[in-house]
This record gives C-alpha cells, structure tokens and sequence, in this order.
C-alpha cells in the first residue's frame, strides 16, 4: 500500500484491494480515520505484516466494522485481527487456518464470521461467547463435533455446518430460537441407532468446578485467576432434569435420535454429568417409560418442531 | 419423409432483448430446448443489466423475478453468496434453464430415489458451469443441488422456468424422502418483496 494512502484520502471509508497481489499492509492504514470497510480477499497475505503493527492501538481498531481476508494464505488467525474491537463483520474464507483461537471471544461485536473453506478441526467452546453473533459458517472443513456450548449464542441466525466430518450434533442444538438456516449436508452423521457410552473419569479441576456451581460457592473475578473465572463459565447444565448438576468436559455421551415426522432423523448427543445420572435406556427398544424421560421429551419436541421448520425451509 | 422442425439460432445482444426474443418464441405452441437453450447462451452478461434484479441475502440465496412471460415462463435472476447452496430438488414437471451470470455454481445431478426412499440418494454426475453457460434439466433428466462452493466469489445465475411453479420437492440426501416446499421471491422486477 502506498505510503501516501491516509494523506491523499483522509475521508476514505472503503478501500477494496482484493486480487492485487498484496502481501503486506502496513502502518499506512492506521491513519485512515473513517476506514470502516476494507476488502483484501485473493491476496497474499498470511505471512508477519500481513496486518499492521499497532493496529490493536490505532483509532482503526475502533472504527473498522468489515474486514474480508478470504482467498489468503493465513495459517492461523492473527493475533492482533482479535483487538479490532469494533468488528462486526469479519471473511477468512479459504485460508489455511487449523484452528480457532479462544481469544475469539474479544471481538465482542462480531456479527457475521465466515470461516469456510478451511482445515479448521475442531470449535473452541469461546466461540459461543460473541453475543452478537447473526450468521456462523464453518462449512468445508474437518469439524468432527460441536461443542454444546454453541447453543449459547442467543442471536444465530444462520448456521453453516455442511461438507464436516460430524457423525452427531449436541442437543443443545434445539435451543437456539431465532436459527432459521442450518446446513448439514456432507456429514458422515450417524444413520443407524448407535448407543455408545463412553465416559472419562473427570478432573480434579472438573470437580471443584462442579462443586462451586452446585453449591453456589460465591466468588468474585478478583479472587481467582481469569483463566479459572471463563473455566467456570462454560459449565453446562446436565439435561436430565431430575439432575441439578454441570459438567465442563467430562460427560457420558448417549445419543438419541430425534425424529422429525419421520422424515429426517438427526443424531443428537446427549451429556449427561455422570454414568449414575442416565435415564435408564432399555437395548431393545427406544423408548423409556421413566418421567424425567418424558418430560425432557416433551421439552424436546416443542424444539424439535422448531427445528424441523428450519431444517426442511 | 418428415422435414425437421426449423429451428432458428438467435443472438440476444442485451438482457432486454433475450426477454423479447423468449416472447416471441414461447408464443409458438411448440418450443425446442436447444433453441431455448442456444438463446441463453448467446447472451454475454453485462452487469449493468441485471444489476437492479440482483439482491444479496446475508444468509441464503435469493430469487428475483425479471419477467412473468405471459404465463408461459418465469425468468428470474438468482443471487448465491459465498457457500450459498439448494437442496436436492425436483422441478415439478417443468423445463428449467440455468445460466450463469457471475461467478460459478456447481450441479450435482442425482437419481430420483426408490420407492421406498430408504437409502442414500445416489449421485449421477457433478459439474461446474461457468460465467455464460447454460445448463438444463427436467424430472425425466432428474434432481440437481445448486451451490456456490466458492468461499470468496458470489454467484448470480439467470433461471428460466416453463410452465411457471411455485411448489416443488426438495430431497433429504441421506434418506431419499422428499418434501414438498412453497417457492417465494425475494424481490419481484427489481423491488424487494415485503413479506
């Protein structure tokens, strides 16, 4: 980018240099104090410099509110691209990322994040922290599961899972009210019945956790380190409801088959805080005659027509 | 010994001109695909024209009426964004007409499933088309998925759909089982539809 960029164009609010090549962009930008727009798709950018240094300091990082970094080569997600606190619409479509970094969650008004089109294996449970956001595309990489966590986020819209490596989704999934898109073609999910408990002894981490939150211990962010107060925030609430009890990461994984008048089945995963806590589930048939089975049936099924609506939109 | 039927090779120089020019030949009682199909090639998009017609949803693709044909066809202009994409679908026994406009889109043709539609659906054939290429298909030719499977590339496509429908199937892929759907437009000649 030419040195001169800000003193010639002061009043720039878009700037769109996709497809020219470009492999670095340098401190030329932070001096455009009404940039809200900047397309650099189809470049070369991925490598150090790809972004400013400073950026997380410059006025830009407040003010930028679109950035399209898709069709570059960024192996990872940069680190300064998380203190663009402004953001709200952020493309790396068809990079080379692997992962999702968890400090995914600072960019607090993100609305629309495009991540398709990746090698990406894998969803931090953080994401689900981004309160604004509308629209999530994770389609064509190698997601082998979603994290229950994700139905967290309140505002979905529109959720883009096809071309994964899922075999099953979380429950939690029906939760989320204003989806009205989901894609989940592509994905080896599991057809057959499949009852598969599997269950990992937990933490001792996990379990102080799970006596904080089920006792109520009282704390404050001031006394513990941040990192063990976001641990505490992602419990998860066990859906047998007769059970008052969390779990973080260590669970007994069922699934269940949700059916949607027959004509579409989708493999839902249900966690459940511990073996002891299952509801009895006889090998012949699928059905349960116990109440809290029932009653989480009940539940299930008013979100479950709510999904079908979007599923066969 | 029977003559062919004459077919003329036609060259719509504009957007405006392709529509006259489909008036004029679904007009006839008999219409040839190719003929039909050698008309929307001929036309070289130019943006400026469809521009108005061509509105972007966030979260799916989107159909817009050019032009209702009297009756006898639909032409529509529809917008796919990146990783946007259809279901499987059927076209309600009617002649269907793709071109695209901008960008690429890949048709994945499948058989009709069994009886029993108990099984995955079985893939026949995949292509991309690209910019000014027009594709056909009917019910007897069988299903097709649409997408844009491009992750930095919007897509428009031109659709011509004879006789019009407003319903059609749509396919699960894994089972086979279908499910008959309403068709609506996003905007209809150039203004947004309000629901």
């Amino acid at each position: 980018l030419p040195a001169g960029l800000s003193q010639w164009f002061p009043a720039l609010e878009v700037l769109d240099v996709s497809g020219t090549g470009l492999a670095e962009m340098g401190t030329e930008l932070l001096s455009l104090p009404c940039l809200h727009t900047l397309l650099a798709k189809n470049n070369r950018l991925g490598g150090p410099g790809s972004l400013p240094k400073g950026l997380g300091q410059a006025p830009l990082a407040r003010s930028l509110r679109v950035l399209n970094l898709s069709g570059n080569r960024f192996s990872e997600v940069p680190p300064e691209l998380l203190q663009v606190r402004g953001l709200r619409s952020l493309s790396l479509g068809g990079n080379r990322l692997h992962s999702i970094p968890p400090d995914i969650q600072e960019l607090r008004s993100l609305e629309f994040l495009y991540l398709g089109g990746n090698f990406i294996m894998a969803i931090p449970p953080e994401l689900a922290k981004l309160p604004s956001l509308r629209y999530l595309v994770l389609c064509d990489n190698k997601i082998q599961s979603i994290p229950p966590q994700l139905a967290q986020l309140h505002s979905l819209r529109s959720l883009s899972l096809h071309n994964n490596l899922l075999t099953y989704l979380p429950r939690e999934i029906l939760n989320l009210v204003h989806l009205e898109e989901l894609s989940l073609r592509g994905n080896p999910l599991v057809v057959r019945f499949v009852r598969d408990l599997t269950y990992n002894p937990p933490s001792l981490q996990e379990l102080a956790g799970r006596t904080v939150k089920t006792r109520n211990v009282p704390y404050a962010p001031s006394d513990l380190p941040d990192s063990l107060v976001r641990y505490l925030s992602l419990a998860s609430n066990c859906p047998n409801p007769k059970c008052g009890g969390v779990y973080f990461d260590s669970c007994v994984r069922q699934i269940k088959f949700v059916d949607f008048c027959g004509k579409y089945r989708l493999p839902l995963m249900h966690y459940l805080c511990s073996p002891e806590c299952s509801t009895p589930f006889s090998s012949a048939s699928q059905s349960s005659t116990s109440q809290s089975e029932s009653d989480s049936e009940d539940e299930a099924s008013v979100a479950a027509h709510r999904m079908q609506k979007v599923l066969l939109g | 010994m029977e003559q062919p039927v004459q077919t003329e090779t036609w060259k719509a120089r504009s957007l405006e001109e392709l529509v006259r020019i489909l008036h004029q030949i679904f007009a006839e009682d008999k219409v040839s695909v190719e003929e039909v199909q050698t008309l929307m090639e001929s036309y070289e998009s130019n943006p400026e024209e469809w521009l108005q017609y061509a509105k972007f949803d966030q979260y799916r693709y989107t159909r817009n009426l050019v032009d209702s044909g009297n009756g006898k066809f639909n032409l529509m202009i529809l917008c796919w964004g990146e990783g946007h994409g259809s279901s499987i679908h059927d076209h309600t026994d009617s002649h269907c007409f793709m071109k695209i406009l901008q960008g690429n889109l890949k048709e994945t043709l499948f058989e009709w499933p069994g009886k029993k539609g108990n099984g995955e659906m079985t893939k026949k054939s995949e292509r991309v088309l690209r910019e000014n290429q027009c594709a056909y298909i009917n019910d007897s030719i069988g299903l097709h998925r649409v997408e844009n499977i491009s992750h930095t590339e919007p897509a428009v496509s031109l659709h011509l759909y004879s006789p019009p429908f407003d319903t059609c199937n749509t396919f699960d892929q894994r089972t086979g089982h279908k499910h008959k759907v309403t068709m609506t437009f996003y905007s209809q000649f150039g203004e947004r539809t309000v629901c």
